[in-house]
């Protein structure tokens, strides 16, 4: 139950190379915060400057309000569960969560009932004895946690710690780190490199690239106005179309002109538009998948030719080649096309597409900076 | 090719097989016969000298009686209280070493081990003779040779850290995070998580620390310098084999051979399974 | 040297391949070389650089530092003491005292000896009580050299710890004055077994080398820049000095020298390169043999794995000493070997195994082979059990046969891994000792370099022959010392090579 903040936080390795730069965070009490980014943009080594196994270079980082910089791991009143789960191999499962409590000489029976009960909430009452060799990875992820879970530790951190499962165990698991958020009402961070877990996941997402912090926000707001290019590409799947084309303004009003056709901006982004008083120019339009549309009409149609249908079993994914070769990915629910329609989409059908003017996003091509923010 | 289909695969495995075996057996003629020799030799009593014959003529246990008789009694005792002294020790510094070259990224570390590596580029011999003069003003020398071995042997062993460093090294680092953030202290970690997970490192090192000095002639000879009591195993059986004696004591030199081997040969099968996981752990990785 | 891109490179024929990668492996030699001598002046430029830094930074301590600061200048500790810290105070207080203390009553005397080492020599005195002449024992050039040179290290660790006392002293006063509070000696105390635990790990090993490794080494090397031998032992003969480079003048000069007429850089030359050769043979003939009996034993569809395996291990655990000697006298003149062979009749004269410098070197190549390939088993054993199966698998789908598998996979997987392994057997052979001494002892004898610097044999390794020159008749120590500072120099220079070319040495952390 702590708030956690970081400060300027930096990481410079030895050999001089910038892992973090000038981090600033303010975690809130309870929140469950998530670090995510492709590999190497720094989200787990700023994990692990909180969890202080890794030296701060420069900047503070605060727990409850305290500088913890230069205390021990063990000092700072932190969990941790690790992606390849750190289980200690010659403890029994028992053992291995009872360990941090025998540290702090808690007596024995208070011990069995904590142990068992964090057993009992992750269904692993059944392994107690068993040693970590003999589980399976679903089992060996709960262990970790059941290990985490017995301290009272002011946050809980956790690095990619779903990565190792497969892609069924891992939404299940997904959901039980929802649920034992619930259950333990305390402060998380969260790593990892999937986007998904981060939206279904975060209080707050974090995105980061390069060391940098490319967004900070709930999930509903980086997927709704991506601040930049990268944040805009990164969330959601398939990933955004991001087409260069130019935005035209005529009077109040404004039109996108990809691939020779013209689309109006319409709803909020034409009215943010006009708040900033952008002016016409060249930009980069960015359209999320499940926002274009088959068919359009005259002027708002953009030809296509379909060269890949992938079928995902409640929406098809297309992949479309414009006139000049252009990729562009269009998702459609399998409901919206009957029988005829879905037999059409073969590969070399053309088509047209278009999408709707409130969908837009738009990146000054130079900055890779969303126009509206 | 069709050559090859006619006679099929598992004809041609066999026939490889059989060379192997065939290899394999000569092979470990080629390893046993000396030490059957040896055997053989200390049981022989009509000649104390080479012959050119194996099987002994007459059998007997002349060459372990006077092997009884002799300084060897002494010399073994010498041995073996160094190998004893030199299996703990040895492998306290060893361990103390190649687990903080390891596991810990303090400012030094990077100089250390390239201090070390350079240092291990001197030919040890070098050093002999200045610590022989420093043991003999110590009194450490001749028939004190003793306590004066197990001082050197065991002072710069921490030079031989790279195979147990190497082991450790497989252990995943995560461990060690794991236990910190669970609220050990890195000497907990150590004790409670590292050592219960190094068993084979640390009966390799036990191991091989406990049979150098069944081998250690050089620096055990200089620092005797001639005084019987301070001979080890080595070096005592050695002056058996030299020009004035090995006619006389070239069959006790075999009764001494096997006496020394076959404790230590035990030892070493029986702790076969961990010696192996040693070297594949640690050794090429150091 | 034409350098090609990557694509160039592929294109070419496998001669050409190979004669482009030798070319870039000893073009890249005198830039390794290079890169050394480069960055031997950096680190100059780098300490001089920390020297002025260090200077700057203490001045500055003195001049911003309060009272307590000031006097820690002179009385170490004194800030520690007085800011509470009383366990750290009292440590660095007594480190000074101790020194005064050693340098009033010996440091300095022995340190003023350094440069003549010893003036007076042993002399025969009249002893009245007695009535004889009896020596007087003076200066002792070897207790001069050996305490000069720790009393040198004693004001090194002084000049250190006295830094550190007015680093802490600047530390304190930083944290003091943010209003934040100084670590208490119980916090001292506990982090020696957390975050300093290093420190407490290393204390004891490190103390070990530094007295028993790194002194001797100093004092050898400055050996070989004095006359200390038999006659001259500094003590109850003759004193020994100072000779500047003298041994190693004639350790490389062409004239002169050991007593077969031949002169000691021939001589050199010569168990250089025999010391070469052999480190080269018994690396190599051990390393693919091993890993042939290794992968026979491995083989799918051969049993009794074990019973072969515990055969070969079982050699490793008798001791060198037995088995080396009782083999060495098994090949003599007048050994097992040549009198069977000679009573079956099958010749005539005992084979000169030991007495022939071609057969002795032949013999002792071989011997070795005996002693080495167990070990070697035992290692490549585990790694070919490494090698992922499936590379085998989609080899053999490919089309490779048994000896392409082998050449495209096995042999470069286990180049790659046992790259350092290579390395430090082949040091390690050429320091082999035991293998060469309890065999041969050098033998057979080479009289033209025989005399002076002990017998040197044909099969003398650099090694034996410095210990041939330190236990022989005149106990030339300072010519053992040129030779032991030659050995490092080679070893030193080859290694330096091959770590510039391997890749697996480079980076450390690519193992964890």
């Amino acid at each position: 139950m702590a708030s956690v903040k970081l400060t300027k936080v930096k990481k410079i390795y030895d050999n001089k190379v910038v892992a973090v730069h000038d981090f600033d965070l303010d975690i809130h009490d309870k929140e469950f915060v998530v670090f995510v980014g492709p590999s190497g943009c720094g989200k787990s080594t700023t994990l692990r400057m909180i969890a202080g196994l890794e030296d701060i270079s420069e900047g503070t980082v605060e727990i409850d309000g305290e500088v913890v910089n230069d205390l021990q791991p063990k000092d700072r009143g932190i969990a941790m569960v690790f992606q390849n789960y750190a289980l200690y191999p010659h403890m029994s499962v028992y053992d291995n969560i009872a360990f941090s409590l025998r540290l702090q000489k808690v007596p024995e029976d208070v011990v069995y009932e904590r142990v068992t009960n964090a057993a009992e909430i992750l269904g692993i009452t059944e392994y107690l004895m068993r040693k970590p060799r003999a589980l399976s990875g679903g089992q060996r992820q709960r262990v970790a946690i059941g290990r985490a879970m017995v301290r009272d530790s002011k946050v809980f951190l956790m690095d990619e710690p779903l990565s190792n499962l497969d892609a069924k165990l891992r939404n299940q698991m997904r959901a039980e780190i929802i649920l034992l958020r619930q259950k333990l009402d305390t402060t998380f961070i969260y790593v990892t490199h999937d986007q998904t877990e981060a939206m279904t996941l975060g209080d707050r997402i974090v995105i980061m690239k390069d060391g940098y912090i490319m967004q900070v926000g709930t999930p509903t707001e980086v997927f709704e106005m991506p601040e930049n290019l990268f944040v805009a590409e990164f969330i959601g799947a398939p990933k955004m179309n991001i087409i260069k084309t130019s935005l035209v303004r005529e009077g109040d009003k404004y039109f996108v002109t990809p691939f020779g056709a013209k689309i109006p901006v319409t709803g909020e982004k034409g009215k943010k538009l006009l708040e900033k008083d952008v002016k016409s120019k060249d930009i980069l339009l960015g359209v999320r998948p499940e926002h274009m549309v088959l068919g359009g009409d005259g002027q708002a149609a953009i030809g296509c030719t379909l060269v890949v249908n992938e079928m995902m079993g409640s929406e098809f994914h297309l992949h479309v080649d414009t006139a000049d070769g252009t990729r562009l990915i269009v998702r459609v629910p399998t409901l919206d096309l009957d029988a005829a329609g879905r037999s059409a989409l073969t590969a070399g059908q053309k088509l047209n597409v278009t999408f709707e003017g409130k969908a837009m996003h738009f990146f000054d091509p130079e900055t890779e900076k969303n126009l509206l923010v | 090719m069709n050559n090859k289909h006619h006679m099929g695969l598992r004809t041609l495995n066999r026939v490889s097989n059989t060379a192997i075996y065939i290899l394999l057996i000569v092979i470990s003629i080629i390893w046993l016969i000396p030490f059957i020799f040896i055997v053989l030799q200390s049981f022989r009593v009509e000649s104390t000298y080479q012959v050119g014959y194996v099987i002994p003529h007459q059998w007997g246990w002349q060459n372990y009686i006077n092997l009884w008789n002799s300084d060897f009694k002494r010399w073994y005792l010498n041995t073996f209280i160094i190998a004893l002294a030199a299996a703990v020790l040895v492998t306290v510094i060893q361990l103390c070493m190649s687990y903080t070259l390891s596991r810990f990224r303090f400012k030094l570390r990077g100089p250390l081990m390239r201090f070390m590596l350079i240092l291990g580029m001197f030919p040890g011999m070098l050093t002999m003779i200045i610590l022989y003069r420093v043991l003999s003003d110590l009194g450490l020398t001749q028939a004190n040779a003793v306590p004066g071995l197990i001082l050197v042997s065991v002072a710069s062993s921490g030079m031989g850290y790279y195979v147990s460093k190497g082991f450790f090294d497989t252990i995943p680092k995560s461990l060690d995070e794991a236990a910190r953030v669970d609220g050990a202290t890195r000497a907990q970690v150590l004790y409670k998580i590292i050592l219960p997970l190094s068993k084979p490192i640390v009966i390799y090192t036990i191991l091989t620390a406990f049979m150098g000095p069944w081998g250690d002639y050089v620096f055990a000879r200089y620092v005797a310098m001639g005084t019987s009591a301070g001979y080890n195993v080595a070096v005592g059986m050695y002056s058996w084999l030299t020009n004035d004696q090995i006619a006389r004591m070239y069959t006790t030199f075999c009764a001494g051979g096997v006496i020394v081997a076959v404790p230590v040969t035990i030892l070493f099968l029986c702790l076969q399974k961990y010696y192996v996981e040693g070297v594949t752990g640690g050794a090429v990785k150091g | 040297m034409k350098q090609y891109s990557d694509l160039e490179y592929l294109r070419l024929s496998k001669g050409q391949k190979f004669t482009y990668k030798l070319g870039s492996f000893f073009a890249a030699i005198p830039r390794g070389i290079g890169h050394f001598f480069a960055n031997i002046g950096k680190y100059i430029k780098n300490g001089v650089m920390g020297v002025g830094r260090e200077l700057g930074d203490i001045g500055s301590t003195f001049v911003h530092g309060d009272w307590k600061t000031k006097t820690s200048f002179v009385v170490m500790g004194f800030g520690n003491l007085a800011r509470g810290q009383i366990l750290r105070g009292l440590l660095f207080l007594l480190f000074e005292a101790v020194f005064i203390i050693y340098m009033i009553f010996g440091g300095a005397h022995w340190l003023s000896m350094l440069p003549s080492l010893g003036k007076v020599g042993p002399s025969s005195e009249y002893n009245a009580i007695l009535d004889t002449y009896t020596t007087v024992y003076n200066d002792n050039s070897f207790k001069i050299l050996l305490y000069g040179v720790l009393t040198i290290f004693f004001i090194i660790a002084f000049i250190y710890t006295w830094r550190v006392n007015v680093k802490q002293n600047k530390i304190a006063e930083q944290i003091l004055k943010s209003g934040k509070k100084l670590k208490a000696d119980k916090d001292d105390l506990r982090s020696m077994v957390d975050e300093n635990f290093h420190a407490t790990l290393l204390a004891l090993p490190m103390t070990g080398i530094l007295v028993f490794t790194v002194l001797p080494i100093v004092f050898m090397i400055l050996v070989a820049f004095t006359n200390y031998d038999g006659s001259h032992n500094g003590y109850s003969n003759n004193l020994f000095t100072w000779v500047g480079l003298n041994n190693f003048n004639t350790m490389l000069s062409w004239t002169g020298g050991t007593g077969g007429g031949q002169s000691y850089s021939a001589t050199f030359g010569e168990i250089l390169a025999w010391t070469l050769i052999w480190a080269f043979l018994a690396t190599f003939t051990n390393y693919f043999l091993g890993m042939g009996v290794a992968m026979m034993i491995n083989k799918k569809g051969i049993h009794l794995k074990k019973v072969w395996r515990t055969i070969l291990v079982m050699t490793i655990a008798i001791p060198q000493f037995i088995s080396l000697l009782y083999v060495s006298k098994m090949f003599a003149r007048n050994g097992l070997i040549n009198l069977s062979l000679m009573d079956l009749g099958w010749i005539k004269q005992p084979l000169p195994f030991w007495e022939d410098a071609t057969w002795a070197r032949v013999t002792v190549v071989l011997i070795n082979i005996w002693i080495g390939i167990p070990h070697l088993m035992l290692i490549t054993t585990g790694i070919l059990m490494n090698i992922p199966a499936d590379l085998y698998e989609s080899a053999r789908i490919d089309g490779a046969n048994a000896w392409q598998q082998y050449r495209k996979i096995t042999l470069p997987y286990m180049l790659f891994i046992t790259g350092p392994y290579l390395l430090t057997s082949f040091t390690g052979n050429m320091n082999n000792f035991n293998v060469i001494y309890l065999l041969t002892g050098g033998a057979p004898t080479n009289p033209a370099a025989s005399g002076a610097a002990g017998s040197v044999g044909y099969t003398d390794l650099l090694i034996t022959w410095l210990f041939k020159i330190t236990t022989g008749a005149d106990s030339q120590y300072y010519l053992a010392s040129v030779v032991g500072i030659m050995v490092f120099v080679v070893v030193a220079f080859i290694s330096l090579v091959v770590y510039n070319v391997l890749p697996s040495i480079k980076n450390e952390e690519d193992y964890q």
